[in-house]
């Protein structure tokens, strides 16, 4: 699936935006989408630990944690385990779409820091089912996301 | 009297969603393991409770598919209960089969549900039919799993001298050692794919983009490094680059999956009962991709073994989820030896 | 406690191999395993000169022992595997369940080796049943697995106790890889590398050695500092494996222990000169098997933590 470039002047705009404001939006927006259907998981052994998404293409680091209400955003610079690609394969790797072992073989994806705590949460999320996810996403959204999933797929 | 089985497709599941992909895009079969070290991918966040193994049975029952549980690691001192409960949970969810790969837990599986099916796992390093006839005689074993390390011809006498169906590595991360021998990891990081069920355990690995490449390391042991263009492997040591006299390479393997595709007649000739996909460490994505190529091409192999050719479509699917990109026929394939 | 002198993991010319066995009848050594283990392409000795060997070392007072190969492949290792178990004057070690299965139908008394993966009471106990009347534990396993052990009655423990570890076992020839050669025209590579082909990570850390189909540890794994500990696990006989150089002073260091001649303490410090590579003790620790860390107690009562010593590598032993 070809998801449209970000234009180069809105990259450029994102990362000069300061960290915690795009964290706190970021976790915010987990919260609201995602969390519902992941807070049933076993959350006790990442409880506490900093997470860092780097967005590549778009020069953008979201720090946060995992608390026991959701998402945190963290003020930081570092963070216990970093994952890094672009937005379109996180994209993809969302919509699981994509494998992020296949990802990482082509170097499209790199895990740095604690190894074992970014497999966990990539196993973790791994464990729930994309339908279990979409049927908790606030209305509309949902079917977007499906939509989006087998039209990548139907051109797969 | 159900006929004998004849290339069926044994797929991982290292999740529910996992074992669902799998079922959908058409295996026969799925293998997992509970979440503990009484399996031999013990990963973090990885692998079935008890609730999920119970719908993941139910689920693929009510398709008429089996499951599959492997209890192949090798139970260790005060703790062989654990592994004994494990074989107790498995007959009592109504597991199709248990794979095992220790003579005493194999032993406590006979005596106590006689009626469970018992498959060798590849852990059991069986390479010839005088072993695998042991732990027949013994045990009653009904399937082996040959280690990745025969070749065809050696496939072939050992079918022609055991009644045990074979099961064989079709697809998927290649051991380049005889599985259940290889203690590389535990040199290196302490823990070993027969105690701990791990090989290169997660919390001794390290990447780290440098300025010389991405680093890999295991506990410390610099393990390769790669240039911004280069493919990259699992940080497992037999797939790392090393100096040897002077000239650093890939001493003992490449990164790369073994790819069986083109030898299904061969295999289908020699009555082989089972292939086996591996993978259970990978995301649902990789097993319905998998899966789906496997059974078109065992159809494919089923209904006109003479004129099966492996689409090149298949090679394209299957190179694109693979370690390195690349495939090889490992020593299915005699030089490769 | 005795001594063992493990079978010859590595490939020599019949010369090299006949002269260290020459040598070893008048070693303290209580037995000696004889046999190809790791490749059944080697054959500067075929089966009738092992058994020559055999009856040599025999007649020198030495308890000759059999050892099986580990990875059997075709249809002619199994030939020679018959041939080995069928013997009806020595012991043999079974090092793969093919060997055990004709051994135990003969109903004669074996040692099972150390590729048996014998990880626990029930498999050990099964084992005796079959007929063995020693066992050697895998390499990896640690002081306190091997002390939880309950080792059946009429049974002894052999402990790899010295030597590069066996680590891994492939179809594959890493050596005739090496040299851009197939396995089946493998030229006898083995034959240049009579202590194996040593391969370092790209930093320059001597990691493993190549020895053919089998890898190696390059470190060289002694226990001779624990012998304490060794007796307090159960153990009754130590294995020390054969390498091309000062295998003589080696034994004599390890007889001079035993004895109470030399004290443990001075062990290594005798060995640094006499081994291929640097010492390794992580495994028996419980730890990743290429740390070193001699002052560290095994069952945890002097409880004082060295320091991991690995790294810190010293001078180059000389040859």
């Amino acid at each position: 699936m070809q998801l449209p470039a970000i234009p180069r002047p809105l990259a450029r705009v994102v990362g000069a935006l300061p960290a915690f404001p795009a964290s706190l939006a970021f976790s915010a927006a987990g919260n609201l989408a995602a969390w519902p259907a992941l807070r049933g998981l076993d959350w006790g052994e990442v409880r506490g630990r900093r997470f860092c998404v780097h967005v590549r293409d778009l020069g953008l680091k979201l720090y946060f944690s995992v608390g026991r209400k959701g998402f945190v955003p963290e003020v930081a610079s570092s963070a216990d385990v970093t994952f890094t690609a672009t937005t379109e394969d996180f994209v993809r790797l969302g919509l699981r779409l994509e494998d992020p072992d296949t990802l990482f073989f082509n170097r499209r994806l790199l895990i740095e820091g604690d190894t074992d705590l970014g497999l966990r949460v990539k196993n973790m999320l791994d464990g729930v089912e994309f339908e279990e996810l979409t049927r908790r996403l606030p209305a509309g959204l949902g079917q977007v996301v499906t939509g989006l999933r087998q039209r990548a797929q139907m051109q797969a | 009297m159900p006929s004998e089985p004849l290339l069926e497709l044994i797929c991982p599941a290292g999740s529910l969603p996992a074992l669902k992909a799998a079922v959908d895009h058409g295996a026969d079969g799925v293998y997992l393991g509970f979440k503990d070290n009484t399996n031999a991918r013990n990963f973090s966040g990885l692998n079935f409770d008890e609730a999920a193994i119970r719908q993941g049975v139910e689920y693929a029952h009510a398709k008429g598919r089996k499951v599959l549980l492997a209890l192949n690691t090798y139970p260790q001192p005060g703790e062989v209960a654990r592994w004994q409960r494990a074989v107790d949970r498995a007959a009592d969810i109504c597991m199709d089969a248990v794979i095992l790969a220790d003579p005493g837990l194999m032993a406590y599986a006979a005596r106590t549900h006689p009626d469970l099916r018992l498959h060798l796992s590849v852990q059991g390093s069986a390479t010839s039919y005088e072993a695998i006839e042991f732990y027949r005689e013994r045990f009653g074993i009904q399937r082996a799993v040959l280690p990745r390390v025969l070749s065809l011809a050696q496939v072939e006498a050992v079918a022609a001298n055991t009644e045990v169906e074979l099961e064989l590595f079709g697809f998927g991360g290649l051991c380049v050692m005889v599985e259940g021998r290889c203690l590389l990891s535990s040199y290196a990081t302490g823990d070993s794919p027969n105690t701990c069920g791990v090989c290169s355990p997660a919390h001794a690995v390290r990447w780290q983009q440098t300025p010389k490449g991405m680093e890999t390391r295991l506990n410390g042991v610099l393990i390769d490094r790669y240039a911004d263009d280069e493919k990259a492997g699992y940080p497992t040591l037999c797939k790392g680059r090393f100096e040897v006299q002077g000239e650093t390479y890939y001493a003992l393997e490449e990164p790369t999956s073994l790819n069986t595709l083109e030898m299904l007649p061969e295999m289908a000739r020699l009555g082989i009962a089972a292939i086996k996909i591996e993978g259970r460490q990978r995301s649902p994505a990789y097993v319905a991709q998998v899966t789906q190529v496997w059974r078109a091409a065992i159809d494919a192999v089923k209904r006109a073994p003479e004129s099966f050719a492996v689409a090149p479509a298949w090679h394209g699917q299957l190179d694109k989820v693979s370690e390195g990109s690349m495939h090889t026929l490992g020593a299915y394939y005699r030089p490769w030896k | 406690m005795k001594l063992s002198l493990g079978p010859l993991l590595y490939y020599w010319s019949r010369e090299d191999i006949l002269a260290f066995y020459e040598a070893a009848a008048g070693w303290p050594v209580d037995s000696v395993y004889l046999g190809e283990t790791v490749c059944s392409r080697r054959h500067t000795l075929r089966l009738p000169d092992w058994f020559d060997l055999a009856d040599r070392l025999a007649a020198a007072g030495k308890e000759v022992v059999l050892s099986s190969q580990a990875l059997i492949e075709s249809e002619s290792d199994l030939k020679a595997l018959r041939k080995i178990a069928r013997n009806e004057k020595y012991l043999v070690e079974a090092n793969d369940f093919g060997a055990v299965r004709l051994l135990a139908e003969q109903g004669v008394p074996f040692v099972a080796g150390p590729t048996l993966n014998a990880y626990n009471p029930d498999t050990l106990a099964l084992l005796r049943d079959l007929g063995a009347v020693r066992w050697v534990p895998p390499v990896e396993m640690p002081a306190k697995m091997l002390q939880a052990m309950p080792v059946p009655e009429g049974m002894e423990t052999e402990f790899f106790a010295y030597g590069r570890l066996p680590l891994a076992f492939s179809a594959r020839c890493f050596t005739a890889r090496h040299y851009n050669l197939q396995k089946d025209d493998c030229q006898f590579k083995c034959l240049d590398h009579p202590d194996g082909l040593t391969l370092r990570t790209r930093e320059g850390e001597a990691f493993l050695t190549m020895n053919g189909i089998q890898t190696q540890s390059a470190r060289v794994y002694s226990l001779a500092h624990r012998l304490d500990e060794l007796a307090e696990a159960g153990v009754g006989r130590l294995r020390l494996s054969p390498q091309s150089q000062r295998m003589a002073q080696v034994v004599t260091v390890f007889r001079e222990l035993i004895e109470g001649r030399l004290p443990p303490a001075e062990a290594p410090a005798r060995l640094a000169r006499l081994m291929p590579g640097e010492p390794c003790d992580g495994y028996w620790l419980g730890q990743a098997g290429l740390d070193y860390q001699p002052e560290r107690a095994a069952f945890g009562r002097s409880g004082v933590p060295a320091a991991n010593v690995r790294g810190q590598e010293a001078a180059p032993t000389p040859r």
